[in-house]
């Protein structure tokens, strides 16, 4: 049986994580505070990704495990598929979501303080790939970028 | 009847280990165990010999001994799932089947929130089912 969560739930939560993360527990540690998201997020990779990957054959490569990541495990999380990979076959792996669902009730506001609340968002989905990678068995590092909302590239 | 079983990190590192026999043996079980991850390193590792069913979870059987067969799985997340059994006598299908409600356990202990990632699986409810599948399997004997 499929479980599922409201959407307007996860993004009130993780809109409080954040806020609560950056104004309440790390006010003037910024950096802290976002290590501290990603990790939330890592943990939430690691073990939805150990849900995920039951029912298939092992991956062979890693591009089979990003592949994975990009079209199954993003539309369980998204009920969309990530909009574009790419790579310079050097281990880098660049995939932009043209319409990132966390992100499309942002303002499309540009003044930089509204960057840096949008940029703090981010850190969750960063944590929640880099834990789905790791538990793959693919070690990395992963940041995220916004040019225009509400897309979003993830490196 | 299954005798043991046990679970191991990617790192080799035992998450979950328990054996249902009344004999003090743990010891000896454990030891098979720990024999079966090299067997299953070198399946991965030598993907040849295994042939047609190159990247499926279920190993198989990774080696017999005199009183026990070995069996192996492991997971897409690197995990290894072993089986020791005294029934000699298995069908690969009722292992497969045990293997994979093993599996959904496995997957509900690691889910729960408070549990921390690559550390030993102390949850009772785990155990307690553990021991409800193992109690509900027998693996009938084709003969």
């Amino acid at each position: 049986m499929a479980r599922e969560v409201a959407e307007s739930c996860v993004d009130s939560l993780l809109t409080e994580i954040v806020s609560s993360y950056c104004t309440r527990f790390y006010v003037n540690k910024p950096e802290l505070a976002a290590r501290r998201i990603e990790a939330i997020g890592y943990q939430v990779g690691h073990q939805l990704c150990e849900r995920y990957t039951m029912e298939r054959p092992r991956f062979t490569d890693h591009l089979e495990a990003i592949k994975f990541l990009c079209k199954d495990f993003w539309s369980e999380l998204f009920k969309k598929q990530i909009d574009n990979l790419k790579t310079n076959h050097r281990g880098t792996f660049v995939l932009q979501d043209n319409k990132f669902r966390w992100l499309s009730r942002m303002s499309a506001e540009t003044s930089s303080a509204a960057q840096d609340t949008t940029s703090m968002l981010l850190y969750f989905p960063c944590g929640i790939i880099r834990g789905a990678l790791s538990t793959l068995g693919i070690p990395c590092a992963v940041s995220a970028d916004i040019s225009i909302l509400p897309a979003c590239k993830f490196h | 009847m299954i005798v043991c079983i046990a679970v191991v990190g990617h790192q080799n590192n035992p998450l979950y280990i328990q054996s249902f026999t009344e004999a003090d043996d743990a010891l000896k079980l454990h030891h098979i165990v720990h024999c079966s991850l090299d067997v299953v390193d070198e399946r991965v590792n030598n993907p040849k010999k295994s042939g047609p069913m190159l990247n499926e979870t279920f190993l198989g059987l990774l080696y017999p001994t005199e009183n026990y067969k070995v069996y192996g799985y492991l997971t897409n997340t690197k995990v290894k799932f072993i089986l020791v059994t005294t029934d000699l006598d298995v069908r690969d299908a009722d292992v497969r089947n045990f293997f994979r409600r093993f599996h959904s356990a496995y997957l509900d202990a690691v889910s729960n929130p408070f549990h921390v990632p690559g550390k030993k699986i102390t949850s009772k409810t785990f155990a307690e089912r553990v021991t409800n599948i193992v109690k509900s399997v027998s693996f009938h004997t084709t003969g």
